[in-house]
């Protein structure tokens, strides 16, 4: 088709600018009646993602990937900054999955929220959010993608401490911050060396460039920015503290679109990573550790939305794990895949919470299965995927990233740490179903459970159908670029599967103790699980001890103490005051004095007379 | 006093230094220095006081010490040398030992403990003689001794200074300030003595106008310790305003005539590359002029807590006219005004 070009970048501005306008009117317009956010931005949402379908499936027809240059911003000599999009497979993907799933979000929002005053201020943040993720997933020069990699992060602290009053909510916005903040040292350095060594930001240019130049420092730079962003271990406390904020909020960033910012950093800048060994190994055992951390400490939390909290940045490990497997287009296909079944996982536990009357504790939910049945169903469905039973979205991606870990010759210390925390994720997984599903209730009787609402029940049915058919439909409509391990014995094959039922029927069985009697188990053992590794304890009280005894000594000590008192004015005074009460005081009105002096000043001249 | 009595004891006194100061052969000037020694004792203890008693009987003590250790020194050099010229000392132990006597006598460290004692013993004018008519004679001697070992003058001077400083900062009495002040000024003209002569005669006749000046003013507010030089501005309030120049003068401050003995020595002591002697007299002049500036603050700058009404002056037509008061103004105004003088009054003394 001729205009195929045409119609691909008009459809993907239409969509853009459907996103933009309810900002405008929102300014335009003073006083916004009741239902603005739904008619306004749920609406512009639903448009934009089925505007921006018009670009998927052309792209999936014909193959076709556009970049956008839009404006020449400004130069500094020969370097050129640009707004470009690139519409390539990675973002004509990922835009109407995040819109999709975004659609969802607002709509089960509208329900969440309704009791809120500030509802509209609350669905324009995350409108904003959406549009800055969109610019970062579009990016085509490190800048703009930089710009969306700091709206996502202003978002994120914005819609944290969305209930300010709350001294938690603040603190763990500004956790966010701090913690994202040593990411984005990482992210600077890696523009800066680009800026210098590779003459330009824009992504073509970089992955030709650096062809024969030594990547280590600013992949090093870039790893450091996705841990900061993606919670990887090490930067890590952030994500379960955000749960502070509304449900929707943790669904939409927490889940599916701002924790993998960082991983889709690297996968588009997988290229210039690809022949980097020492890149790749330090993302493998970095995202090793992190899903096998956050797998155990995910096993002893009691909060449900924690529980989702950590098997996100337990999946994000296992995508990091991926990238260090040089394979970027698996990772990509598991960020797809994850935004689905984490989103509606979140919904899930907005449902219930809600209908429970905000009880966020697991022990305190039971046998809802028989009182709200679709959302635990959804739940259901959503960890299944999540474990990666077969066919369903989790499958194809995290079974791929399995066989590939397998089939690969990298390092088994990594492989063992993975399927470990792929086998412990179907343990937390049913530990949350069987507390909340299952048996008898263990909450208060006159609760206002109810889910015969349209706002709640259509998002989970959509993100459901989304959950179970969009593995398949990604995996049959584009084929990997990098051809997949084909033929292996059935073991390793099955390794996946059999470590999953082998995580499930153990904690299947360990689900039959809870309401028999059984010699008391020592909690020593779970004091690694559920202070979470130590890693707050040490480092929230550490760091900052440190360095504000260090800012105390050179500001008060080193400086003030030092220059004003030891050696300046103050030393002065005491010196002159002591001596002047010296010199006072040696005369007692006695003339032995004056006489005594006299004559061993006189000794003293006749014996220095002789030499 | 009779005034018979006073007369001649004052004739006495003038004979004394009139005496040493013509004087070539050690004997001689051994005598003027012991007239004047005695003419003075009675001034001193004319009150009868214990203090005053106790005064004079150290005085007496100590210029009896320094005076007979001078003719131990000179009859040995004597015998040592053939003749008694003053000008012609050799030896170098008996020049030591006579610069030490005459340093006592002009009370510089380490042997000054007796001049604040002395001083506070006596009153304001007997105070005033013995600051500054009782170190002409000792310093006139000082002058004409040759080959005195430099280092010995040098510390004793800076020592002076030294101590006249930080001496005077623990003091309430004025007369023991004024002492120590003393000490300070002749430690700085002991400092510049061996290397120009006329410079240290005109430190230390400026020193004399001041400490003069001072003197008198005092004795006009009928003052002895700092809590009463705050009443100074009902009694006399043009003393009051002058006051705080003429401490300043003291303190050694430009365009004051009190700047121009240490600017010329500090001078003196850069040329000849003697920059820490310089430094450390500089910066300890700075102590004695923080007692100096307590002192005018009482004076001028500061009021008692009281109310309205007594803000006016309340002694009108108060008869201040003691004996020396005719000699305020000559005094004050060579304080003062004697700076822009310097280079003509300079040839003088050379």
């Amino acid at each position: 088709m001729p205009s195929l070009h045409i119609i691909l970048t008009t459809s993907f501005i239409i969509t853009l600018v459907i996103l933009i306008s309810p900002v405008f009117t929102s300014i335009l317009y003073k006083s916004l009646n009741r239902n603005w956010h739904t008619h306004h931005i749920k609406t512009a949402v639903k448009m934009a993602f089925f505007t921006s379908l018009l670009p998927l499936f052309l792209h999936h027809h014909t193959g076709t990937e556009l970049t956008i240059t839009n404006l020449h911003w400004m130069n500094i000599m020969t370097f050129d900054i640009n707004t470009s999009f690139k519409l390539d497979h990675l973002s004509i993907t990922f835009v109407p999955i995040a819109l999709y799933v975004t659609w969802a979000i607002l709509e089960f929002a509208s329900w969440y929220m309704k009791s809120d005053p500030n509802i509209n201020q609350f669905f324009k943040f995350l409108l904003i959010f959406l549009i800055a993720m969109v610019t970062l997933v579009t990016a085509n020069n490190m800048f703009q993608l930089f710009i969306g990699w700091e709206g996502v992060g202003i978002m994120s602290f914005l819609l944290i401490g969305w209930w300010w009053a709350r001294a938690d909510a603040n603190t763990a916005a500004l956790q966010a911050v701090l913690y994202k903040g040593v990411g984005d040292v990482g992210l600077i350095f890696t523009l800066g060396w680009m800026a210098t060594n590779l003459n330009s930001w824009e992504m073509q240019q970089m992955y030709i460039t650096a062809k024969s130049l030594d990547m280590n420092a600013p992949l090093i730079g870039l790893i450091l920015a996705a841990t900061g962003k993606s919670a990887q271990f090490g930067l890590h406390p952030w994500l379960p503290s955000a749960m502070e904020g509304p449900t929707p909020v943790s669904a939409l960033l927490h889940s599916s679109t701002m924790v993998v910012a960082g991983i889709f950093l690297l996968v588009r800048l997988s290229p210039l990573m690809q022949d980097n060994p020492f890149a790749l190994t330090t993302c493998l055992i970095l995202g090793a550790l992190t899903t096998l951390f956050t797998t155990i400490c995910a096993l002893t939390q009691n909060d449900i939305k924690k529980i989702i909290a950590f098997s996100t940045s337990s999946q994000s490990g296992l995508m990091m794990v991926t990238i260090g497997l040089n394979q970027p287009y698996l990772a990509f296909l598991h960020i797809c895949t994850h935004a689905f079944f984490k989103a509606m996982l979140f919904l899930c536990s907005g449902v219930i919470i809600h209908a429970l009357n905000n009880e966020q504790d697991i022990r305190k939910m039971g046998g809802l299965l028989y009182l709200i049945p679709t959302t635990t169903s959804c739940l259901t469905i959503g960890s299944l995927a999540l474990m990666g039973t077969p066919f369903l979205a989790g499958f194809f991606s995290k079974d791929a990233i399995i066989e590939a870990l397998n089939n690969s010759y990298l390092n088994a210390w990594a492989l063992a740490l993975t399927l470990l925390a792929t086998s412990l994720t179907a343990a937390y997984s049913l530990r949350m179903i069987f507390f909340v599903n299952m048996n008898f209730p263990r909450f208060p009787a006159l609760s206002p459970i109810n889910e015969n609402i349209k706002s709640i029940t259509n998002p989970l049915k959509r993100l459901a159908w989304g959950t179970i058919l969009a593995g398949d439909l990604m995996t049959c409509a584009v084929l990997p670029p990098k051809p997949p391990m084909l033929s292996m014995p059935p073991y390793i094959k099955l390794t996946a599967l059999v470590i999953t039922i082998l995580g499930l029927t153990i904690a299947l069985e360990l689900a039959l103790f809870t309401n028999k009697q059984r010699p008391y188990m020592p909690k020593q053992y779970f004091y690694f699980s559920t202070m979470l590794g130590y890693y707050p304890t040490i480092m929230h009280r550490f760091f900052p001890y440190t360095f504000l005894k260090l800012s105390q000594t050179i500001g008060t000590m080193t400086i003030d103490q030092t220059w004003l008192e030891k050696t300046g004015p103050k030393t002065i005074t005491s010196l002159n005051l002591s001596l002047a009460t010296t010199t006072s005081n040696i005369q007692k009105g006695m003339m032995k004095t004056f006489l005594s002096l006299f004559f061993t000043t006189l000794m003293i001249i006749i014996l220095l007379n002789y030499y | 006093m009779n005034p018979y009595l006073l007369i001649v004891l004052l004739t006495s006194l003038g004979l004394g230094t009139a005496l040493t100061l013509s004087s070539t052969h050690w004997l001689l000037a051994w005598l003027g220095l012991e007239v004047g020694t005695l003419a003075i004792l009675p001034l001193m203890a004319q009150r009868h006081h214990p203090r005053a008693t106790e005064a004079a009987t150290k005085y007496f003590i100590v210029q009896a010490t320094a005076a007979a250790t001078l003719l131990f020194a000179a009859f040995n050099n004597a015998w040592l040398q053939g003749h008694s010229d003053i000008q012609h000392m050799s030896h170098p132990l008996f020049t030591s030992m006579i610069t030490l006597a005459l340093l006592l006598k002009l009370g510089l460290a380490p042997m000054h403990t007796w001049m604040p004692q002395v001083i506070q013993g006596v009153s304001l004018n007997t105070g005033l003689i013995v600051s500054t008519w009782q170190k002409i004679a000792p310093f006139i001697l000082l002058l004409q001794i040759k080959q005195i070992h430099p280092p010995l003058l040098t510390i004793i001077g800076l020592a002076s200074i030294l101590i006249g400083g930080w001496g005077g900062l623990n003091q309430t009495q004025l007369r023991k300030i004024l002492a120590y002040s003393s000490i300070a000024h002749l430690g700085w003209i002991l400092l510049i003595l061996q290397h120009s002569t006329a410079l240290a005669t005109y430190a230390l006749l400026i020193y004399i106008f001041m400490t003069s000046a001072t003197f008198i003013t005092l004795k006009k507010c009928k003052a002895t310790t700092i809590n009463m030089l705050t009443t100074t501005w009902t009694k006399a309030p043009t003393i009051t305003l002058v006051a705080p120049l003429m401490l300043l003068s003291l303190g050694g401050l430009p365009p004051l005539s009190g700047f121009a003995p240490k600017w010329f020595i500090l001078q003196e002591l850069t040329q000849l590359n003697f920059i820490p002697h310089a430094s450390i007299a500089a910066m300890a002049a700075l102590l004695s002029l923080s007692y100096y500036l307590r002192l005018s603050y009482s004076i001028t700058l500061s009021l008692s807590p009281n109310n309205l009404p007594e803000c006016l002056q309340w002694r009108v037509n108060y008869p201040i006219s003691t004996p020396l008061s005719s000699a305020l103004p000559a005094a004050l105004a060579l304080t003062l005004f004697l700076l822009p003088l310097t280079p003509s009054a300079l040839t003088l003394i050379i």
